[in-house]
């Protein structure tokens, strides 16, 4: 009884009723202007629906109370960071609540994170299931389409919101920092991401839409009603991840612990500072591709429809120009995570650390360089198509950088006989992310593109680097710093079983898609020809989903289990230098409670009697 | 002396796996028969990539795993690893080797690109249309001959203008290895040599809406002496003079004609389109919850003015609204070869009727 | 669930202080930040003009294209002047200047949105020049560039408009000091800011290309 009662009450529920309310506001306030000038409002009328939509992220935010603070510093108040839960209600309040400690918003953005996966991974098992034999079996066309196309963008909500959860736990604790740089924003750019996503899923059941992730011009001026709100709904999204990145940079730049130099930076800050410049600017241009988009459909502009003079390959590089570089900030973070644990684990020096830390500024800096490499089959002319296939080959080599670093860390190193599920996520996503990476310059070299571009290929090349460069480091990192963040250990015999299940199943479905797109599969359709011989590899595909999708069930019974039933976990488990491994578990709600300062170098594993941190006395109050 | 040994295993290892990875795609990552003369640099490409990928998985695995047993923690050891730094040389060494790799790549691949997309002698040039979701093909230097498959010479290299009516599509055989979207608003070309006589299958590569799964059209490539039989046969065309109008509404609907039957079934199973099957005189439920009935009337007006009455359960704007132009175009040009009077729309309703 | 931190009760932990100094080093570091994000918006708008006008451009009034640009530039003026009284304690001189800011940023705004786009559809002449444009949402690219490049613009002059209010509002009631006026500066910069956006808008509109 009280525990629904605070769930009624709680930020999170009363900010989907105000998002309701504010939908039914916008829409109404369209129809009401046209009924002022004698027309009448179909159901479903699309400028309706899209103002609707726009007025009911306000509608949320209002009814959530995220911008309570910033409307009173309107009117001249002054106002007290709130900390914990609403008066009267248990711990786990907080975390269906505006709050704005950044380890809760971590928490938060990991938990919608999940989520996201599970419902955009359960869209894939049912597409799936369809794709396993040739001939239509349980889905039509269209079903079909708004499936995948849901299926990618809500994959990539979802990655967004786990990078914004790394970012957010750690970069403050490893930097030594009490929280970011701007709390509010903070609490502002996760909790965009909840009516962002309602919007998304509101497209499906608005009738869908069959542009897929992309929403090329000019199929997404003529998609059904719901292309309208997956645009919207994917505007917001970046519009969340400009305020976190501009908030992560800020808080690396002037909240740093004394002496934590930027090369004296635990290597996750890194992959997230480089992540962090990507989202800041490229989000914008994707954003005016979205608007122009939603302008030409809604409020009869003309920008792609070539009928009025408009360009479709303007939409392409527009959206592009961000859609590349944003893959760089899937990984980017989750390639930090693996050069953080290597060293950990294999009792040695992070190999190269300032290569490593710069390399992952090349990647992003040469990552705006290549956009136009997903357009080669476009009708670009020649004169753009070769300087982009060569900036396009270079990315590798900062990539290469990475993996020979992480090789020689281990190289020598001592490495547990057993590997705990960390580690064994470690080993996993090098793997599956080699695998994606190399299967990249192909790609990017055009003739052999002519082929490729389309088909299961490609589908099978981003799977894995998504899989590789996010999803298996992110399991990573949730079991490693589990005892940090519960308290608590999780089940290890649950953690090797998930993992057991995971890797072989990936490679299945990875290589199977791969291994269809070469034989002619294309992307993106419901049925193929069974004469091309690839019904057996499509079934392995489908039983490869299912294995994954049970795997990733199992984590999350763990998780919920062990937070429960496990005993207390030790500080710190792994033996890690880092900051935040040296107090206690759960972290104080200020991180630490008296500063640290930098002395000595983060990776000087097996250098006795290094250190990289200690506390230090309060300094004497002036006044 | 021990780092040595180790080397020479790596060493030993990595080939070993790199050549045993090699082979295995000639199993499991195999491409499919190449058809074409573009097709054969290409794949030489592709040979050299799979190389690379099999050294590079090889190369990285192989020491991980390597790592993980050989140097792995002794029981009881409770000591820590090595203290190294890092090595700027080796550092550099592997940013400056596979930067040369990659520039080697881009040079084989940008002279492999001029090698295929190069005029060469001899040229045909074929037009290609795609609307969702049909595709169709015109001979401009065979007297605009008109064709719903695209029927090739082989050995000549055949120069396709490609051109969209709405969205964009894509063409791709993936026997000719090549592929090129077709846009809406602009021109673009593709050059295939197709070197094997054969059927083959074109579908659209890029998403183009709910049909796209089904926008395939038929390729032959067939000896210089058939395709000059075929494009006679074809200027010849139909007799429409000699048809009833029921087979004339059936040729207007398949895709040699105006490719209703892309969003139109004749068996009953809804598409983009309502079916045909067994819509004549039936009551129909329209979207703004009216009945009508599907009468002479309502279906001439369904086909020149679709968005008039939207029947309920599918969607406005998909079908084109200009069928009244194109088919009179198409009445007067058959009137002015065969000197009978058409009229295409009555034509079609004839057919619909005869479809119970 | 367990809980993230230790101790979650209100009373005993305290969030430590953070020096006036660093938080307004954040600020200012934020806003330039955001400040070099919206380039990205304003130039993919730029770059968009380009691509699909190339080397022309619609028919439109120079005159009120002029005038406006005129006017946009003298706020910023005044916005300086009332940034510079601020820092030396000049309240009254600080609170008029804001407001003649605002009310020729506004005086701007009203110029594009009712004359140049004319949402009144009205119809005028002052001495034989026209004072309502003609270009329409709906006329092919002409249109759509026109309004999304000025559209975009204004709602930054409107968004503007409120945040000069809302200092304006609050200084009345003596929130900014010398030392402490941080809303003042942020409000001035980004007002700055938009009318440099618009000095590279104005001749990418009005005068490069030939006239269609
Ligand atoms: C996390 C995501 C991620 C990552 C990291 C990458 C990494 C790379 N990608 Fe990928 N890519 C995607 C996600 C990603 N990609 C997605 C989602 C799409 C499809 C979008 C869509 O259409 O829906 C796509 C599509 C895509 C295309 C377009 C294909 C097409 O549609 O026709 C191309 C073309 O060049 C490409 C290339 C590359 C390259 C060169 C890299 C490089 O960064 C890889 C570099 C890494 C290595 C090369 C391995 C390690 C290096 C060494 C061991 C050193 C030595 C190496 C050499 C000597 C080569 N990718
Ligand atoms: C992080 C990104 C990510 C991830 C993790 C995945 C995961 C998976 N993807 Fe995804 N995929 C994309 C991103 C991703 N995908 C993108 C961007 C596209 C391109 C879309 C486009 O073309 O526009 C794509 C497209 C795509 C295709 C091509 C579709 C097409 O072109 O027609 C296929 C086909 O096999 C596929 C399969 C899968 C499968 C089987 C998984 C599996 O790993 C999924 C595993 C399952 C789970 C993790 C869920 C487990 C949970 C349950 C079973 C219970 C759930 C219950 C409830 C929610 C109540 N994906
Ligand atoms: Cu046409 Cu897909
Ligand atoms: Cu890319």
């Amino acid at each position: 009884m009280r525990t629904l009662k605070i769930l009624l009450t709680s930020a999170l529920v009363k900010g989907l009723v105000g998002q309701a309310v504010g939908w039914a506001l916008g829409y109404s306030f369209v129809a009401l202007l046209r009924a002022l000038r004698g027309l009448p409002t179909p159901w479903l009328y699309e400028p309706a629906v899209a103002f609707g939509a726009i007025i009911s992220l306000l509608g949320f935010l209002v009814a959530a109370g995220v911008l309570a603070d910033w409307l009173r510093w309107i009117v001249g108040k002054k106002t007290e960071l709130k900390h914990g839960a609403p008066a009267g209600q248990p711990g786990w309040a907080r975390y269906i609540n505006v709050d704005t400690n950044h380890k809760v918003i971590g928490v938060q953005y990991a938990i919608t994170s999940i989520l996201l996966l599970l419902v955009g991974g359960y869209f894939a098992i049912v597409f799936r299931i369809e794709l396993a034999q040739p001939g239509m079996q349980w889905l039509t066309n269209d079903e079909f389409n708004t499936l995948f196309s849901a299926h990618g963008i809500v994959m990539i909500a979802g990655i967004l919101l786990g990078v914004g959860a790394m970012v957010n736990y750690l970069v403050p604790l490893m930097i030594g920092a009490p929280d970011m740089a701007f709390p509010r924003l903070n609490a502002f750019s996760y909790w965009v991401t909840i009516p962002s996503a309602v919007i998304i899923l509101m497209g499906m059941a608005v009738g869908g839409w069959d542009t897929g992730w992309v929403g090329y011009a000019t199929l997404s001026l003529k998609a059904p009603l719901g292309v309208v709100l997956f645009l919207l709904g994917f505007w917001m999204n970046g519009f969340s991840s400009i305020a976190s990145s501009l908030n992560m940079l800020v808080t690396v730049t002037t909240m740093r612990a004394k002496g934590m130099t930027l090369f004296r930076m635990p290597i996750v800050v890194w992959g997230s500072i480089a992540a962090s410049i990507i989202q800041l600017t490229a989000t914008q241009t994707v954003g005016v591709a979205l608007t122009l988009t939603v302008a030409e459909r809604v409020l009869g502009l003309n920008f792609f429809d070539p009928v009025g003079g408009g360009d479709p390959i303007l939409y392409q590089h527009l959206f592009w120009f961000y859609s590349h570089p944003v893959v760089y900030v899937f990984v980017l973070p989750g390639l930090g995570v693996i050069a953080e644990l290597l060293p950990v684990f294999a009792r040695k020096p992070l190999f190269g650390y300032r290569w490593v830390a710069l390399s992952s500024l090349g990647i992003a800096l040469v990552g705006f360089l290549v956009w136009a490499h997903h357009m080669f089959t476009s009708g670009m002319d020649d004169a753009l198509r070769v300087p982009f296939m060569f900036s396009t080959m270079l990315v590798a080599v900062p990539t290469g950088v990475k993996f020979f670093s992480w090789v020689a860390t281990m190289w020598e190193g001592k490495l547990p006989k057993n590997p705990p599920t960390p580690l064994l996520f470690v080993f996993g996503a090098i793997s599956i992310f080699l695998i994606g990476g190399v299967t990249g310059p192909i790609l990017g070299t055009i003739p052999t593109d002519l082929h490729l571009h389309d088909s299961y290929w490609i589908v099978g090349h981003f799977h894995a680097t998504m899989f590789g460069g996010y999803i298996f480091p992110f399991f990573a990192a949730l079991y490693y710093w589990y005892p940090k963040v519960t308290g608590r250990m999780y089940k290890e015999s649950l953690g090797k079983l998930h993992f057991w299940l995971m890797l072989p199943a990936f490679w299945v479905m990875s290589i199977g898609q791969m291994s269809v797109g070469l034989l002619g599969m294309r992307r993106r359709v419901a049925d193929y020809d069974p004469a091309l011989g690839i019904t057996t590899t499509h079934i392995l595909i489908t039983l490869a989903a299912l294995v994954i999708g049970w795997s990733v069930l199992i984590m999350i019974y763990n998780f919920i289990a062990s937070a429960r039933t496990e005993p207390a976990a030790d500080t710190n488990p792994w033996g890690s230098r880092s900051p935040e491994w040296q107090i206690p578990s759960p972290i104080p709600e200020f991180n630490y409670v008296t500063p640290i300062e930098v002395v000595g170098e983060p990776y000087d594993y097996g250098l006795a009697g290094s250190v990289y941190t200690r506390t230090i006395a309060p300094a004497p109050s002036g006044d | 002396m021990g780092r040595f040994r180790h080397f020479i295993n790596i060493i030993i290892l990595v080939i070993l796996s790199t050549v045993a990875l090699r082979l295995l795609f000639d199993v499991i990552l195999a491409l499919p028969m190449a058809a074409s003369a573009e097709a054969r640099p290409i794949d030489h490409l592709f040979n050299g990539h799979f190389w690379m990928i099999s050294f590079l998985f090889s190369l990285i695995m192989v020491m991980m795993i390597y790592s993980i047993f050989v140097f792995r923690r002794a029981d009881g050891d409770e000591t820590d690893g090595p203290h190294i730094h890092g090595n700027s040389k080796l550092e550099i060494t592997w940013t400056v080797i596979p930067l040369m790799v990659v520039l080697g790549f881009g040079v084989w691949g940008a002279f492999t690109l001029n090698e295929i997309t190069r005029p060469k002698d001899g040229e045909m040039t074929v037009n290609v249309t795609g609307r969702q979701w049909s595709w169709s093909f015109k001979y401009p230097e065979q007297g605009d001959a008109a064709a719903a498959e695209l029927v090739l010479p082989v050995n000549r290299t055949i120069v396709l203008k490609m051109n969209a009516e709405d969205v964009i599509h894509s063409f791709w055989v993936p026997e000719f290895r090549v592929k090129q979207d077709l846009v809406p608003g602009r021109e673009t070309t593709l050059r295939i040599t197709p070197t094997e006589i054969g059927n083959y299958r074109l579908r659209c590569a890029e998403i183009c809406g709910q049909n796209h799964t089904t926008m395939e059209a038929d390729v032959k490539v067939v000896s210089a002496e058939d395709f000059q039989a075929w494009i006679e046969q074809k200027s010849a065309g139909p007799s429409f003079a000699d048809m009833t109008p029921e087979e004339r509404g059936a040729y207007w609907a398949s895709t040699e004609g105006f490719a209703c039957v892309a969003c139109h079934t004749t068996d009953g199973t809804p598409s983009a389109g309502p079916t045909w099957q067994g819509l004549y005189m039936h009551n129909v439920k329209l979207a703004d919850g009216s009945t009508t009935e599907a009468n002479d009337e309502y279906l001439h007006n369904s086909i020149i003015d679709p968005n008039l009455q939207i029947v309920d359960g599918f969607l406005p704007n998909v079908m084109p609204g200009n069928f009244g132009d194109r088919f009179a175009e198409r009445e007067q040009e058959v009137g002015a070869a065969e000197g009978i009077d058409l009229d295409i729309s009555a034509d079609l309703i004839a057919y619909i009727k005869s479809l119970q | 669930m367990s809980t993230i931190t230790a101790k979650t009760s209100h009373d005993d932990v305290h969030a430590p202080e953070i020096p006036y100094a660093t938080q307004l080093r954040s600020n200012r570091l934020g806003l330039w930040l955001f400040l070099f994000s919206e380039l990205f918006l304003f130039g993919a708008l730029f770059t968009t003009r380009f691509v699909l006008w190339g080397n022309t451009r619609p028919p439109l009034s120079q005159e009120i294209g002029l005038l406006a640009t005129v006017i946009l530039l003298f706020s910023s003026f005044f916005m300086y002047r009332s940034e510079t009284a601020i820092a030396y304690g000049d309240q009254p001189k600080f609170l008029n200047n804001a407001l003649l800011a605002a009310l020729m940023g506004a005086i701007f705004f009203v110029m594009v949105v009712v004359m140049e786009w004319n949402v009144f559809r009205l119809s005028g002449e002052l001495f034989g020049i026209e004072l309502f444009g003609h270009l329409k949402p709906g006329d092919g690219v002409y249109g759509g560039v026109f309004y999304a490049m000025t559209g975009m613009h204004a709602l930054h002059v409107l968004s503007g408009i409120v945040f000069i209010l809302i200092i304006w509002w609050n200084g009345r009631r003596g929130a900014f000091t010398p030392e402490r006026h941080w809303g003042v500066e942020a409000i001035a910069i980004y007002w700055h800011y938009v009318d440099v956006v618009w000095v590279f808008f104005y001749p990418a509109l009005y005068l490069m290309g030939k006239v269609v």
